[in-house]
């Protein structure tokens, strides 16, 4: 609908307009980006950093496989939660976009509530919720359960549950956009052609949000990789993933070279990751109905 | 292509009952489960006694008088008050901006541009602030500066502009560009066809971004704890409250800090509804 006008930089209203952007994403986020990665070849001396050039923070990096295990620990973590926030958002994303007619904007104002909240405080709340004299173990005494019957607070099952909770509400958002947008008459002529709803909806409507539940996994999954919350306030801090040890690294042991290196590894794996499950999808796109 | 006629197992008077089961039922559990952490906090901020475990001894407002005793807590709500206030202003403004630019107008990097102002987007907060938060601390040797309040809300800023942009965009991009010409046409400077065109027509969505961005930003924790040096904001006091054993006061604080959230969702609903 929107008529798009040539523009071109001299133009003082292009100027104006973007310039802000610019100079803010440049001067705060791809600057410090680019120090960090020169960062990661410095020294550090009696936790004082040193501007002196060496290899020495990437042969440590490359050569314990510590920081791998770790890393391959947050990767596990970070794709299963993609793939538990795809299967719970998707019949909650199609039920808003094609059900809930007169509910569906009270659905929508209770779920944007719920994500607008700040993450410490609703993780702080499970704690409390999962604690052994918490409401779910009262809860479970009272219908009937011995003894503590909800019992994974600091577990990996505690820490998975923080995070898909976290990053449920951008799968819903996502997938919703893309089933929102979808031609209703594809699906009419779907059923004129005699096909079951089942098979409507499998063969038209899922093929059609395949984008929408594209970007939710890109999006969670770059998101989850960098959950630092979870792990630690629910997870007890027993098993860490990269970025509580990145965090261990800046705050603990001082050593900003190391902990710019592992914070690059950390965001180029994921980056690859995406690339690669990217040139999977694109493949079997090709090759014809999945 | 010609797929062979399946027998369907389930005639279609079944096959829509499971999909209405199926498709109510997982929302009324996802609300469900959205809600449990919130309503546990709201309920143990009642709890009489010392600790935040269930059976109650009692309900009482008490944690609520200590909490506005407590100038710590006082301090931890004006700042992020001023944070989330200053940080919304600016997010929304250059957020906007970028829209209309992103989506209106055709010129050179376009892209390299919109993927730019978009990128924090998809970047993990923690890690964002950590970036910011050894830039600031290079800076601050040279300019000789500490982080605190500025940085924190500059954080803010870089994290949640990328948001108002993308919101604002979709409402620049159901924007119908002819009454803009027409308004010109009709001799409207570009200044007026702003002033009584473009941003009546765009309000909606700069209204919510601001609403959008003003949440993110009160509820910020990781750039927060990353940037803000020894200011504390509420969701960082609540945090360091946790680390040193809990208190009733901290559910307390937690509730406190879900009303703006409560009533901006409300009132960003209600006028979306009218407009």
């Amino acid at each position: 609908m929107s008529g798009e006008i040539d523009r071109s930089w001299r133009d003082p209203e292009l100027l104006a307009k973007a310039l802000p952007s610019v100079i803010l994403q440049t001067g705060f986020f791809l600057a410090p980006l680019l120090m960090t990665m020169a960062l990661t070849f410095q020294r550090t001396k009696n936790f004082q950093l040193t501007w002196t050039w060496s290899l020495e923070t990437w042969t440590d990096i490359f050569t314990k496989p510590h920081y791998w295990t770790i890393l391959g620990h947050t990767l596990f973590m970070a794709i299963t939660c993609v793939v538990l926030c795809l299967l719970i958002a998707f019949p909650v994303a199609y039920a808003l976009a094609t059900r809930l007619r007169a509910y569906q904007n009270h659905v929508k104002v209770l779920i944007t509530f719920a994500f607008l909240t700040d993450a410490t405080l609703k993780t702080f709340g499970w704690v409390l919720f999962l604690d052994k004299n918490g409401a779910a173990n009262y809860i479970a005494r009272l219908t009937g359960f011995e003894g503590d019957a909800v019992n994974i607070l600091f577990t990996d099952w505690a820490t998975m549950l923080g995070m898909v909770y976290n990053l449920l509400s951008f799968a819903i958002f996502t997938i919703y956009l893309s089933i929102d947008a979808i031609d209703r008459s594809l699906i009419l002529a779907a059923y004129d052609a005699g096909a079951s709803k089942f098979r409507a909806f499998w063969e038209v409507t899922l093929p059609l949000a395949r984008p929408g539940i594209w970007a939710a996994s890109v999006l969670i999954f770059l998101l989850a990789v960098g959950v630092f919350l979870e792990p630690k306030v629910l997870g007890g801090g027993k098993s860490p993933m990269s970025a509580e040890l990145i965090r261990q690294t800046f705050e603990t042991r001082v050593n900003w070279p190391l902990g710019a290196a592992l914070t690059l590894v950390l965001m180029v794996v994921a980056v690859f990751i995406v690339l690669l499950f990217n040139r999977i999808y694109s493949l079997k796109r090709h090759m014809g109905p999945i | 292509m010609a797929y062979p006629t399946p027998t369907p197992w389930l005639n279609a008077r079944a096959e829509a009952r499971l999909a209405n089961v199926l498709l109510y039922g997982a929302t009324a559990a996802v609300l469900i489960f959205f809600y449990i952490p919130i309503f546990t906090l709201i309920a143990f901020s009642f709890q009489e006694g010392r600790y935040p475990t269930l059976p109650f001894e009692g309900v009482s407002l008490k944690w609520y008088a200590a909490l506005f005793q407590n100038s710590s807590a006082g301090d931890a709500l004006y700042n992020s008050t001023v944070i989330a206030v200053v940080a919304t202003l600016f997010a929304t403004v250059i957020g906007s901006a970028a829209a209309i630019v992103a989506v209106r107008y055709r010129f050179r990097f376009r892209i390299p541009f919109t993927g730019l102002s978009a990128a924090p987007l998809a970047f993990p907060q923690l890690l964002l602030g950590i970036v910011l938060l050894l830039w600031f601390s290079v800076l601050g040797r040279t300019f000789n500066f500490n982080t605190g309040i500025v940085t924190a809300i500059i954080g803010h800023v870089v994290y949640i502009t990328p948001f108002a942009m993308v919101i604002v965009a979709v409402q620049v991009f159901n924007f119908d560009a002819t009454l803009e010409d027409a308004a010109r046409d009709c001799g409207a400077t570009t200044v007026e066809v702003y002033r009584y065109v473009t941003l009546p027509l765009l309000w909606p969505g700069i209204f919510s971004a601001g609403i959008f961005a003003f949440l993110l930003s009160w509820g910020n924790f990781y750039l927060t704890y990353s940037l803000a040096g020894s200011t504390r904001t509420l969701p960082t006091f609540v945090f360091s409250g946790i680390a040193t054993g809990s208190s009733p006061l901290y559910p307390a604080i937690a509730t406190v800090v879900f009303i703006p959230g409560i009533l901006l969702v409300i009132l960003a609903d209600r006028i979306r509804r009218k407009g």
